[in-house]
This record gives C-alpha cells, sequence and structure tokens, in this order.
C-alpha cells in the first residue's frame, strides 16, 4: 500500500483574516467577511457584497516588507505572498531549501487585478514605466514565479487553471508527485483577487446575487464573488514523523473527473459530482457513513447547488452527515475556493466542530437534505470531504483524515 | 520516474502544413512580419455550426486538433484529457476586456468571459468523447505542454490497465499580445524572412507564432513509431547545468552523446541564449543531426509541441526533410531523438523520445 500523503503546514488569508486563529474566531462566532467593499474599483462596487480582503495592496506590502506603491507585484502575488508567509510562520524555510520539492499555484485571471486598469495603455503605444512593471502580468504562472523568487526558491514548479476547483487539483498534484517518488514535498493552492473582469463575467451570465449568497436555500439568487489565498505543505507520513511535524490531517482520498455535459452549467441529475465523491471516497477506503462532514461547493447559483445536492442525496441518502458551505463566510474565491475550503475542513475535523451554512432559511424543494444552519458542538469527525466544481466540467473531490 | 509514453497519434494545426501532414513543407509557409500565424483547417468535421460560429480560431484549433488526434489513434473516449497552455483564448479574453472597458461595465455578454476560461478546450474534449475521466489544465508559461507530459507519466505509473491519454498544448498569437510581448523585447525589431530566422542570431528577440498540437499517449504499444521516455524542465539553467542535465539524462537512459541520432533543436534566433544553443550545438556527436523548427514554427510558450510532433513525424517518415537540416550528422539510423526546447525566457525543456519498433 502507498505510503500516506499528509498535511503539515498550512497559510492562508482571506475576507475573514490571515492566518488559522482569525479564521477560527469568525467561522465559530458566524460572522462573514462578506459586506461593501473598499478597494475593487468596479461601477458595481455599491451594487454587490463581495468577499474582499480587508487590506489595501499597500497595507499587503508593508506587511510582506516590500516597497508599498507601484512595486510590480499584482494583488493575486500580494495575496498568494500573504499566505505563504503565513504557512511559513509554522514552517522552517531550509525545508524547501535543503530537498526537492514542488510548488504548485493556480489561479484563473493571473493579473487581471492590476491588468484591467493598464490594459488599453499597454496595447497602445503607451510607455508609462510604472504599468511597464505589470506588463507581463496577464499570465497565470507570473504569481508563481514571483512567488519562488521572492524567498529564493527553486521548487519544480506547475501553475494549474481549472476554473473554480483550480486549487483543489494543486493538492492531489501534489500528492501524487509525492507518491511517485518525484519530490519528497509540495506546497499546494493557489489564489486569486477580486477583478473587474471576473466580477462583470459572472455578472453577465446572471450568476451574482447582490446580497449575501444562500446555498442550498430553495431561495437563492447566485453567488458573491470574493478573493483569497492559501497553501498547504504536503509530504510523506514518514518524512513528517522523521522530523516530529506536527501532522494537521491526513489527505486519504481524491478525486478528479468531467462532468463531459456541458461548458459551464454542472449535469442536472449531479451524475458527475457523485461520482467524484464516490471515487475519492473509495481511494480513502470509507463508505458514506464515516464522513462526519462535506464542505460543500456550494456557490448559491441555481445549477450548482441542484446538482450538488442530489449528488449529496444520491451518495450519502436522506439522512447526510453535516453538510455546508461556507462561500457565505468568504464569497466564491474561483481559484482559491478549492485550498481554502480544504483548510476550513482539516480545521473542522481538528477542533471537532461543524462549520454553518450561512443565510440558510428554506429547503430546496427538489431536496430531502438541508444543509447544517447552526453549529453543533463536539462532533465526531474523524473524516472530512470537500467538493471543488468548476466551468468546463471540472469536479475534484478531496477526502481528509484524522492523523 | 520511468514510464514510457507510447505517442499513437499525433496532430498538428500550425502556420505549416502539419494538418495534411503529406504536404509537410510543399512548400514551406514563411511571413515578413515577425508573426506567423496557423492555417485553417476544417474545423465542421468536429464541431456544430452553432458552436462553430461563437468560437475563437485557438478554440477550434484546439478542439480540432484534439479531436483528429485521437480518431488517428482509434480511440473514441480517452482515459484522461491533460492540455498545456500558457494564455488559453486570448482572443476570448480581449474581446471580453476590452468591451468591458469600453462599455464601462455595462450590458456584457459572457461568452468571451466563458471561452477565455483557461480549461475551456478541455471542457470541449470531455463533451465531445464523453470522457469523464482525468482532466487537467497546465498554464505554466513555456513548459506549459511539458507539464502535461510529467502528469501523463504520472497518471500512468498509477495506471493498472491500459490507458490512452489525449495530451496536447496550444497557445494563440494576437496582435494586441503580439504587441505586448514586443515591449519586452521578445521579438526582432527589424523585419525579416521567417524561413532565415535562424541566421539572425546576433540580434536580440526571435519571431511570434502560434499553434496546436495533440497527442494520444497510451502505456501500450499500439502502433506507435516511438515513445517518450524523459522529460526534463531546466528552470534559466546556466550552460553547465544544462550540459550535465542531458549527460544525466542519457545515463539514465543507458546512452551516451554518440546514440543521439537526431537533434531537435529548439533554438529561436535570439542572440541571449548563445550561451546556451552554441555548447549545447558544440556537445553534440559527429553522429547527430541537427534539425530546427522554430524558423517554421515562430516562438511561442507551447511551441516545444511542434518540436515533439516533428520528432513524431520523423519516426513515422525515417527521413528528415533537407528543409530542417542545421547539420548532418553520420548516423543513418533514426532510433534515438533528443529534443532540447530554448524558450524566450531561456527555460530549456529536454525531452527523449526513442524508436517503438522493434
Amino acid at each position: 500500500m502507498a505510503e500516506r500523503i499528509v498535511v503539515t503546514a498550512i497559510g492562508i488569508i482571506s475576507a475573514l483574516g490571515t492566518g488559522k486563529d482569525a479564521h477560527l474566531g469568525k467561522l465559530r462566532s458566524s460572522q462573514s467577511g462578506v459586506g461593501r467593499v473598499a478597494y475593487l474599483r468596479s461601477k458595481h462596487a455599491d451594487d454587490f457584497v463581495l468577499g474582499e480582503v480587508k487590506m489595501s495592496n499597500d497595507e499587503l506590502a508593508k506587511k510582506l516588507g516590500l516597497p508599498t506603491g507601484d512595486n510590480g507585484y499584482t494583488r493575486t502575488t500580494l495575496l498568494l505572498l500573504a499566505a505563504m508567509d503565513d504557512l511559513l510562520q509554522n514552517t522552517d524555510i531550509a525545508l524547501l531549501r535543503n530537498e526537492p520539492f514542488a510548488f504548485i499555484n493556480a489561479n484563473t485571471v493571473g493579473g487581471m487585478s492590476k491588468m484591467e486598469d493598464i490594459y488599453m495603455d499597454v496595447i497602445t503605444s503607451g510607455t508609462d514605466e510604472n504599468n511597464n512593471k505589470y506588463i507581463n502580468t496577464l499570465d497565470c504562472a507570473e504569481s508563481t514565479e514571483n512567488v519562488a523568487s521572492h524567498y529564493g526558491l527553486k521548487p519544480l514548479m506547475a501553475t494549474i487553471s481549472t476554473a473554480c476547483s483550480s486549487s483543489s487539483n494543486s493538492l492531489l498534484l501534489g500528492a501524487r508527485m509525492i507518491k511517485q517518488g518525484l519530490v519528497k514535498r509540495a506546497v499546494c493552492g493557489g489564489g486569486d483577487a477580486l477583478s473587474r473582469f471576473t466580477l462583470n463575467g459572472f455578472y453577465s451570465l446572471k450568476n451574482v446575487d447582490k446580497n449575501p449568497c444562500k446555498p442550498f436555500d430553495q431561495n437563492r439568487n447566485g453567488l458573491n464573488l470574493g478573493e483569497a489565498a492559501g497553501f498547504c505543505l504536503l509530504e510523506s507520513e514518514s518524512s513528517a514523523k522523521a522530523r516530529g511535524a506536527k501532522i494537521i490531517a491526513v489527505l486519504s482520498g481524491y478525486a478528479n473527473t468531467n462532468d463531459a455535459y456541458h461548458p459551464t452549467a454542472p449535469s442536472p441529475t449531479g451524475e458527475g459530482a457523485a461520482r467524484t465523491m464516490q471515487q475519492a471516497l473509495a481511494m480513502a477506503g470509507l463508505q458514506p457513513t464515516d464522513i462526519g462532514y462535506i464542505n460543500a461547493h456550494g456557490t448559491a447559483t441555481q445549477n450548482n447547488d441542484l446538482s450538488e445536492g442530489l449528488a449529496i442525496q444520491t451518495l450519502f441518502g436522506k439522512t447526510p452527515p453535516y453538510f455546508s458551505s461556507t462561500k457565505p463566510f468568504t464569497g466564491h474565491t474561483l481559484a482559491a475556493a478549492g485550498i481554502i475550503e480544504a483548510i476550513f475542513s482539516m480545521w473542522a475535523m481538528e477542533e471537532q466542530i461543524v462549520l454553518p451554512n450561512l443565510n440558510f432559511e428554506t429547503r430546496m424543494d427538489e431536496l430531502e437534505i438541508s444543509p447544517v444552519a447552526t453549529i453543533p458542538e463536539h462532533v465526531p469527525i474523524q473524516h472530512v470531504l470537500s467538493n471543488s466544481f468548476g466551468f468546463g466540467g471540472s469536479n475534484v473531490s478531496l477526502v481528509f483524515s484524522k492523523a | 520516474m520511468k514510464q514510457l509514453l507510447y505517442i499513437s497519434a499525433a496532430c498538428s494545426i500550425s502556420p505549416q502544413h502539419t494538418y495534411d501532414a503529406e504536404n509537410f513543407l510543399r512548400p514551406v509557409v514563411t511571413s515578413d512580419s515577425s508573426k506567423l500565424y496557423s492555417l485553417d483547417a476544417d474545423y465542421s468535421k468536429y464541431i456544430s455550426p452553432v458552436a462553430i460560429r461563437r468560437m475563437s480560431r485557438i478554440l477550434k484549433q484546439g478542439i480540432t486538433a484534439g479531436m483528429k488526434c485521437l480518431e488517428d489513434a482509434g480511440v473514441k473516449t480517452p482515459d484522461a484529457i491533460i492540455i498545456g497552455t500558457a494564455r488559453g483564448s486570448v482572443t476570448d479574453m480581449e474581446n471580453f476586456l476590452k468591451d468591458m472597458i469600453n462599455m464601462q461595465e455595462e450590458a456584457l455578454t459572457p461568452t468571451g468571459f466563458i471561452q477565455s476560461t483557461y480549461n475551456s478546450v478541455n471542457g470541449w474534449l470531455a463533451m465531445l468523447t464523453k470522457c469523464t475521466g482525468y482532466n487537467q489544465t497546465f498554464v505554466h508559461r513555456g513548459f506549459s505542454l511539458e507539464l502535461c507530459l510529467l502528469d501523463v507519466q504520472l497518471l500512468l505509473a498509477e495506471a493498472t490497465e491500459t490507458k490512452h491519454i489525449l495530451a496536447g498544448g496550444f497557445d494563440e498569437l494576437t496582435e494586441e499580445y503580439f504587441t505586448i510581448r514586443n515591449k519586452i523585447g521578445h521579438y526582432k525589431d527589424h523585419p525579416l524572412d521567417s524561413f532565415s530566422l535562424l541566421s539572425h542570431y546576433h540580434t536580440p528577440g526571435s519571431i511570434a507564432g502560434e499553434g496546436a498540437h495533440f497527442f494520444t499517449l497510451s502505456n501500450e504499444n499500439k502502433n506507435a513509431a516511438c515513445a517518450i521516455y524523459s522529460v526534463k524542465m531546466l528552470q534559466t539553467p546556466g550552460s553547465e547545468e544544462l550540459q550535465s542535465s542531458i549527460q544525466g539524462l542519457l545515463s539514465e537512459n543507458g546512452l551516451t552523446n554518440e546514440d543521439i541520432d537526431i537533434l531537435v533543436c529548439g533554438m529561436n534566433g535570439d542572440s541571449r541564449n548563445h550561451f546556451l544553443i552554441d555548447p549545447l550545438i558544440a556537445g553534440c556527436s559527429g553522429n547527430t543531426t541537427i534539425v530546427t523548427f522554430k524558423q517554421l514554427s515562430g516562438e511561442y510558450d507551447t511551441a516545444s509541441g511542434f518540436g515533439l510532433w516533428l520528432t513524431n513525424y520523423l519516426f513515422t517518415h525515417r527521413q528528415v526533410p533537407a528543409e530542417l537540416i542545421y547539420k548532418q550528422g553520420a548516423s543513418d539510423k533514426i532510433k534515438n531523438i533528443l529534443i532540447c526546447n530554448v524558450t524566450i525566457a531561456n527555460c530549456v525543456a529536454v525531452i527523449l523520445v526513442k524508436s517503438a519498433r522493434p
């Protein structure tokens, strides 16, 4: 049997704050980070509630010890650096310098949050020197290379972009690389900054709720966008034990499948989502009844919640484990959603708590199950399941188990 | 990691006659604008007329190259689809972004937004082939395609039975993308005949290109002409690191310099990589014929796809077209080909491909 892959460090920044304590405090007290924005310069900014990180680019730069102003770092990169910085609070960076490791990042629109402000200048004869500092930031790998070089690291680098499942794919790729002996450790995750591009994209798809989103509710009306970044350090169980590292969770199962149904909509029966969860459980050697908590993708769009709700009902029956979407806390953070929700799932298991599905009122007509709306304490959770589904039919499920 | 990837089929849509591979180099397509755009294929064979009308060129090309590649391999539904693209559908991104700016965030249609999602070709190919298996998209600049090959190695190493995996890379050239890359010195600042690119090796920059290249890869030798043995990615190596990595890769495979019949060299005519290319060429054995391709493909992030397609073409046709020879070597066999791609950022990918015929 292949060696178990474990998580030994976590770094995170979202609308709830930076790091574990800030997040757990808000999650336990049902305080959402979603609200009016201070930094996104959109014409629609006052019409929507969004999960914005409550720090300006300059504040992020200061915290990271970088020059403020036009420093060449996009907000995407700043968020990723902040998450990496958080991870390194509890991890000796020498670990990443002395042995082969992979750095697997994910995002959906690269440095769009900056490029959308300067695009017309950079595609014409514009020669603004400050703009030119960002000219090559439109691709997704720019932030990956920037984060690695900021810390002077020379890892095997990869950048993934599979829409809203992107950073879940980072985790499973890192696990697979370690299992095949390609690297000893992997830092896996991803992030996205809010941009007008994505806000208007989802708005033009009529997928955005102007009010706080209501996942799995009969009266749900779309998603709230958010921004975040997160990373996990993965390694083999023996490697973690050999260096006496605290094991936060075991990544016991994962699956990546595709709906093969529609460019943006999931299969309405939830067949693809059910297959993905089933495969992840099978890899972990678990039955549905073993799962203590499901952190659902739960975007609060009509399509996702119907499909995912039916899939949970199909696989887990009419009395499923506690399940919730934590997107009302953070907004839908796109490429970051997979990693930050994986982190929330691990913390739920570590703290033996279930995270509430905020804003839930009315069960969906099509379902016989409801998400957990209040916080039951002291729930014995041995295994958790975290879902991420994206455009292009991309489905990923992750299973974490107690060490 | 030791895992052979048999190439069951390869398909290319590029600035050259590669989709209709029987006409390859007849004639050589050239450009004097520093831009090589792909030749159109018959997209209606695999994509419905309704979908075609909404799609950007690169989506049509990616989907068509992928579908043709599976058809040529006799595979209806692959076990996995893994694609690399540095920038996805650039046209769609540009259209949505400029509409958003010009229309001041009002009355936008979502087509460009949806299609600019980096995994949209993945999604379409999954739909058209009913492939519900593993689906992945790598977007890591000049290593986007190489990371796909690495992932295929992982998948096949995990497999306990025969698997057929569709892997490929695509990238698109647009006027705006050209402007941006030109500002950061990716392209030559003087006009030239694209086919003479490599003789302009004393000036910085290359010429722009685009293309879509797909490969049906398997752990089973089903009439494959060749198989990928090793893939190595080197981030901005020094010349010595490059040389020692190549020697390491060869010795891991029980080979020496003399065993390399052909070097498919991804030199791009940029004076700033002399320090890598010159020792690479000088280090070749007298046996090795050196073949180049960026004068045909142009330079872009997944241009190594053209090199891999060309490698499969050489194994399939068992002769080297004279137009491509940079330096003739003594070997008259085609058993071992080393691909060495140098990107505009001086990253280097080394891929060893060996004959799969007894």
